[in-house]
């Protein structure tokens, strides 16, 4: 069994971020609001940019005891033909979406590295940013990936603790501690602009997990200075197959989590999707989230056919139209952003190809 | 006699000077000093053997206070 | 134990002393025991036969446990920095070299594309790199990637005892470094010191504030305290700072309470 990298481990790395997060923590959550509050305006301005999720096919070969998905549920599979993706993102674009996320499952033969390749070639044909979020890949085919016009990858680790992830992971590729761990470092070697880290709260120990990702997020920070990042705080929600969170996040310490990250990283995206109610939503505009989810659909195929009935990955909790979110995102004074990017700068980033730090010892100057 | 630059200035020697004697000459022996002929460095054991030869730029650094 | 690496060296004094500007060798010398420096600044000249300068080198290598790190000051380009460089290693013995490089001998501000060009060339030939940068972030990591040893932005100008007035940027370089951060220039008092180390700054360099204070030795031990205090205070981790007062309508109404 491969060890844990020193960077993981490394205490003094988080004390701020955990003296922030601690229940006990001399700052009150309304202090932190505060801090957070000018941190987000003074770097992002009265802004929040808008993506929508696009699931590709529900297909999976992990067995992740958590997930709607995982291959031992009973769940319809089905992934989207080509034509069905072109008339999904028309349905999208309709609504204003032009800023996507592509997901699937883990690795299966039904929805391989060619069917997401191609599926990531016919969005870019529509969408003005495209995203991934999907299986681990090969520096190589993440370059092919970039080169077909996706910019970001989303890549959770779910859990930092290394037991409780193995044994949530029952089988399938995603099993690997480790290889899962180094993936978002292969995405930027193939020169992906920019990867999305999280973990799914409710899994472990909410804290020690905050802390590990802060420290992932860093060590790359540190190793590939040219990407973007960006967080997200995805909260267990009741889904198909009955899980029940056995650590569950309330709203207070998820909210003293991102004013913590905020305050601690100043510059990174943070993501909250519609998972969270539209209070929680609302009420976090302009507190420390700067990237949010709208009219998301969690089953294939969920936008052309609105009347589905079957179970996604996750049950919607805050669904309003994008009219109604972008309304109540202009009562709190932020504008809704819905182009980001300008897909003439896609293509693999430099970071691949130019030098990188390569001492994977790259670690604080303490 | 040879005449070679040393630091910027002309500086006469007897023929068949090597660096040694150059640095002798001139109160250097002994000392720290770094010898540069003709944008080549000097290395202390080559010095007696290193001889020098008329127009030869020689430059003679030391270290002095810096910050 | 908390020591400062810099490639295979390691240091347990965190302040790095020039040794410019001193009334004269003796003073210099005594102010170098004081402070506890292991890491020493020194300059190459030319040898001047009529105003035979003190050699230091001697002395300098006299005291226990110093390492002397040759600068290239006087190099206007990256060429003439390699130079010097080549020939400061010759007669130190020494890996360090600070790659100094300033074209204009007004404001002495650091070239950061000859500096870059230098500092890529000397790590390949591996030299420990100690570059004297402006307080760039970019600059900083692009210096890292070529194999420097530390980075080293200027706090502000040369000898002006403004501080560290690129505080801002220092925190970003801090921020993203995965190589020691060394405020180098600028500082005037002991507390700027330990305010460069508070904010996480693997060491600092002092000459001028040590080397014109009306007693140079006691000041060098003074710079000396406050490096070990503002390191010890940034282990020990500051209270987090808020910047911002708390808003008459409360933020965070809409979590409900407890």
């Amino acid at each position: 069994m491969r060890p844990l990298p020193d960077w993981l481990t490394d205490e003094r790395e988080t004390a701020a971020l955990a003296a922030m997060l601690s229940p006990d923590s001399s700052s009150s959550l309304e202090a932190l609001a505060a801090e957070s509050r000018a941190i987000t305006l003074r770097r992002f301005g009265r802004t929040m940019t808008l993506y929508a999720p696009l699931y590709l096919s529900n297909y999976c070969s992990s067995g992740c005891a958590y997930c709607g998905f995982a291959s031992d549920r009973k769940t319809v599979r089905h992934r989207l033909e080509p034509d069905e993706i072109r008339r999904e993102l028309a349905a999208m674009k309709k609504l204003g979406i032009s800023d996507i996320l592509l997901l699937t499952g883990e690795r299966t033969a039904a929805a391989d590295f060619d069917y997401l390749r191609k599926s990531v070639e016919i969005a870019a044909q529509e969408m003005q940013r495209v995203s991934v979020e999907a299986f681990p890949m090969s520096v190589s085919e993440y370059h092919a990936l970039a080169d077909c016009g996706c910019t970001g990858i989303t890549i959770y680790q779910e859990t930092y603790n290394r037991e409780r992830y193995e044994a949530l992971h029952r089988w399938g590729p995603k099993k690997d501690f480790i290889d899962r761990l180094e993936t978002p470092a292969r995405a930027l070697e193939g020169g992906i602009k920019s990867v999305g880290l999280g973990v799914l709260l409710g899994l472990s120990d909410p804290v020690e997990d905050a802390l590990s990702l802060y420290r992932h997020l860093r060590h790359l920070g540190r190793r590939y200075w040219r990407a973007g990042m960006s967080l997200s705080f995805p909260r267990m929600r009741p889904q198909t197959g009955g899980y029940e969170p056995p650590f569950p996040v309330d709203d207070h310490l998820l909210a003293r989590m991102i004013f913590g990250f905020r305050i601690a990283l100043p510059d990174t995206e943070l993501v909250l999707s519609t998972r969270e109610s539209a209070t929680y939503r609302d009420g976090m505009s302009g507190l420390g989230i700067t990237r949010m989810s709208i009219e998301s659909r969690t089953t294939v195929g969920g936008y052309h056919d609105t009347d589905k009935k079957e179970k996604g990955q996750f049950e919607i909790f805050d669904d309003r139209t994008a009219k109604e979110f972008c309304a109540a995102l202009r009562k709190n004074n932020i504008e809704p952003v819905f182009k980001n990017w300008e897909p003439s700068y896609n293509g693999p980033s430099t970071e691949g190809n130019n030098a990188t730090i390569h001492s994977l010892e790259a670690k604080p100057c303490h | 006699m040879i005449t070679i630059e040393l630091n910027g200035q002309q500086q006469p020697l007897p023929e068949g000077s090597a660096v040694s004697d150059l640095l002798a000459t001139i109160g250097c022996d002994g000392k720290s000093v770094a010898v540069v002929v003709n944008e080549q460095i000097i290395r202390p054991d080559n010095r007696s053997a290193h001889l020098l030869h008329e127009g030869d730029k020689v430059e003679l650094l030391i270290f002095a206070g810096g910050g | 134990m908390d020591s400062l690496q810099l490639g295979s060296y390691t240091f347990s004094s965190r302040l790095i002393l020039g040794t410019g500007k001193f009334s004269n060798a003796t003073v210099m010398l005594e102010a170098v025991r004081a402070s506890g420096a292991q890491l020493v600044t020194i300059a190459l000249r030319r040898f001047n036969r009529e105003q035979a300068e003190d050699d230091l080198f001697g002395p300098l290598s006299a005291i226990e446990g110093i390492t002397l790190m040759p600068n290239t000051s006087g190099a206007s380009t990256a060429a003439e920095a390699v130079r010097a460089a080549h020939i400061a290693r010759e007669l130190s013995g020494s890996p360090f070299i600070k790659v100094e490089i300033h074209p204009n001998p007004q404001h002495l501000m650091p070239d950061p594309i000859e500096t870059f060009e230098a500092a890529r060339i000397l790590a390949k030939e591996g030299f420990l790199v100690m570059p004297y940068i402006t307080a760039d972030p970019v600059l900083a990591k692009r210096l890292e990637e070529v194999g420097c040893a530390s980075v080293m932005p200027l706090g502000s100008a040369i000898g002006s005892g403004q501080g560290v007035a690129t505080a801002a940027m220092i925190e970003i370089i801090i921020r993203e470094s995965g190589i020691p951060v060394i405020v180098d220039a600028g500082l005037r008092s002991p507390s700027e010191a330990a305010h460069a180390m508070e904010m996480g700054c693997g060491a600092v360099l002092v000459n001028s504030a040590v080397a014109v204070a009306g007693n140079p030795p006691e000041m060098a031990e003074a710079f000396a305290e406050a490096v070990s205090a503002g390191r010890k205070a940034f282990r020990a981790g500051l209270m987090q700072k808020s910047g911002s007062a708390i808003a008459t309508s409360p933020l965070t109404t809409f979590l409900g309470t407890y």
